[in-house]
């Protein structure tokens, strides 16, 4: 193979797998402190990107659109944690899954009702190219994996250095526990949520320029996502960045060398992995609840 | 005598009044709702009875509808024959599959079950595409040989078919709820140490729910794909991975008619909601989380308890 394909292989891979592990972390997040699967957070990954559109549109500044589509992520999780997810926090996991997906379909309907079916398209905001190596690379590409390295490093002291965090790390090993010790977790639990959805609408500001938005894109990208956290292990941050880069790197080489295989490969290497090692590459113990 | 018909009264009731609407609703409309109540019966089954959710039905309806459509394409030309291999190649599938599945937790269960549906809607469409024709699909409707009683090519033949083979189908699972195995697998559900305590395998039990509930989803897929004449990956897409769930929460999850209800709600709402606005998809999933909310027992869940108690309050019969 030819370094150029294989460098610019290699860089797609990793700025798909950054979407991929902005969306992911959320989900890995939600799942590890509160117990549900929030298959809503693709709803915030649309509104991220359709709210990127609109401001785009308005302003001509594709990262206003950006800070704002996180803006209006966070708003909407906020209002859906309060209004959904309180009353069923107790209830069983497939229960929140089924429920979360109620919403999710609800929003792909209301978008579809506000920006109509019509894919839109959002321009790039940095249209440069870098040299490396002989190879030219976009710098969009490369800003994308630099703004997920940092989130990844902003989530990491976020947890280790702030008490909030701290609490929402004991709180994914032992709920009760916390709980006893005087911490309002209801008050983690809207903090956590409200967190994923601001970056599942990040993940889709990015993204609005990499593809085209259109209604359906939270559908399409579930399974892959889904995929990711299952690979890294559910509720483990560390095991998720690699596990998005891995699943980045198989759709990005596995498409150059037969492109058929690359949609199915991710998922034929996660059903190998769920049968091996049931928990995912990080995964700790199952955790009873 | 009495007691047999005390068995069977709900199903003729219930096939009495789908009879009555084949007379004054459209025919592709009841087709449609017969055959996507069979698409959700084993949906229904799994998450009521044995409390596996999966994101993945559309998987096992794609092996039904290919295992049919390879035949009449292929080999032979008679749908009955083709709804035969169907079944059968759904469920050699299940079967395999199954054994590796259902060792796994339910929140798994779900996502893998999502990972098969994209691993073969992707084989079906690109992987495989020298024989599936990829997007194009397989179109045997014209090839198909009519049969002397009923003529499944005919769209009012074909009713009488599914109409029939609907009816025994409930049958066959009103007979499993009432069953010991029926009885152990809403245990399994409940409490399955308990339940290897009395010494039965969880894991039989689970496999063999499994290899029933596909079956049944593959049945569907065969039927579809006599009724339509062509198969292509689009029934598997994953966009459409939920509507089983859907349509099981819709009628009540775990009731025998729900699946019924369920899809009667679905595809009339997505008929008449889509006449009038564009995204019914907004609509049911707002009753989604509402039915969930106030307490996941859909449509017949709710209704069936009041029925009841109308009609029994006054008349000695006992339920």
């Amino acid at each position: 193979m030819d370094t150029q394909l294989l460098i610019s292989g290699v860089i797609f891979g990793l700025s798909i797998g950054s979407i991929y592990f902005l969306l992911a972390i959320g989900l890995s997040l939600c799942f590890g402190l509160m117990r549900i699967i929030s298959l809503d957070q693709l709803l915030y990954y649309s509104i991220g990107a359709y709210i990127t559109y609109t401001l785009h549109v308005a302003t001509g500044n594709t990262w206003v659109g950006v800070l704002g589509g996180m803006a209006a992520a966070g708003i909407v999780s906020f209002a859906v944690e309060r209004f959904v997810f309180v009353r069923i926090y107790e209830r069983d996991i497939t229960f929140t899954m089924i429920a979360s997906f109620g919403i999710l379909f609800a929003g792909v309907g209301a978008i579809k009702y506000v920006w109509g079916l019509v894919p839109r398209p959002v321009p790039v905001p940095i249209e440069a190219q870098v040299n490396i190596l002989g190879t030219g690379l976009p710098v969009y590409r490369l800003v994308v994996i630099g703004i997920s390295l940092l989130v990844y490093a902003g989530i990491w002291l976020f947890l280790n250095r702030t008490i909030t965090g701290k609490a929402i790390r004991a709180g994914i090993e032992d709920v009760e526990h916390v709980e006893g010790l005087g911490v309002n977790v209801y008050k983690l639990f809207t903090i956590t949520f409200v967190i994923a959805g601001t970056l599942s609408g990040l993940a889709g500001g990015l993204h609005s320029s990499l593809i085209m938005v259109d209604p359906q894109m939270g559908l399409e990208v579930l399974a892959f996502v889904f995929m990711v956290v299952i690979i890294g292990g559910l509720g483990s941050i560390k095991g998720t960045l690699a596990s998005a880069f891995i699943v980045g790197q198989v759709i990005s080489l596995g498409s150059i060398l037969y492109a058929p295989l690359a949609q199915m490969a991710p998922f034929a290497i996660m059903l190998l992995i769920l049968l091996i090692k049931p928990t995912g590459l990080y995964g700790s113990k199952l955790l009873k609840r | 005598m009495m007691k047999i018909l005390r068995w069977w009264w709900g199903i003729l009731l219930a096939f009495f009044l789908l009879g009555v609407a084949r007379v004054f609703l459209p025919l592709p409309f009841v087709n449609e709702v017969i055959l996507f109540s069979i698409y959700t019966m084993g949906c229904n089954f799994l998450l009521g009875r044995v409390g596996f959710i999966s994101f993945g039905q559309p998987a096992y309806l794609a092996v039904g509808a290919y295992g049919t459509a390879f035949y009449l394409y292929y080999f032979g030309h008679n749908p009955y024959v083709g709804i035969l291999m169907g079944i059968l190649v759904g469920m050699v599938v299940s079967l395999i599959v199954g054994a590796f599945f259902v060792r796994l937790r339910s929140d798994y269960f779900a996502l893998v079950n999502l990972a098969l549906s994209v691993i073969v809607f992707y084989l079906m469409e690109k992987v495989l595409a020298k024989i599936t024709h990829g997007d194009n699909g397989l179109w045997f409707l014209t090839s198909m040989s009519s049969t002397p009683v009923l003529d499944l090519g005919k769209p009012s033949d074909f009713f009488i078919f599914i109409f029939l083979v609907a009816m025994a189908l409930w049958a066959f699972y009103k007979y499993l709820d009432d069953s010991v195995y029926g009885a152990c697998c809403l245990a399994t559900k409940i409490n399955e140490d308990k339940l290897r305590f009395l010494g039965y395998s969880n894991f039989q039990i689970r496999w063999m729910a499994f290899i029933i509930a596909n079956t049944t989803t593959a049945l569907a897929g065969t039927l579809y794909a006599v009724y339509l004449g062509f198969v292509s990956p689009a029934i598997t897409h994953p966009s459409r991975v939920a509507d089983p769930v859907v349509v099981t929460i819709l009628g009540g999850v775990g009731t025998l008619y729900g699946p019924m209800v369920g899809a009667i709600a679905y595809t009339g709402m997505k008929d008449l909601l889509s006449a009038f606005i564009a995204n019914w998809e907004l609509f049911i999933g707002l009753v989604l989380v509402f039915i969930m909310l106030a307490g996941e027992r859909g449509i017949w869940g709710t209704l069936e308890p009041l029925l009841k108690k109308a009609l029994f309050r006054k008349s000695s019969l006992p339920i």
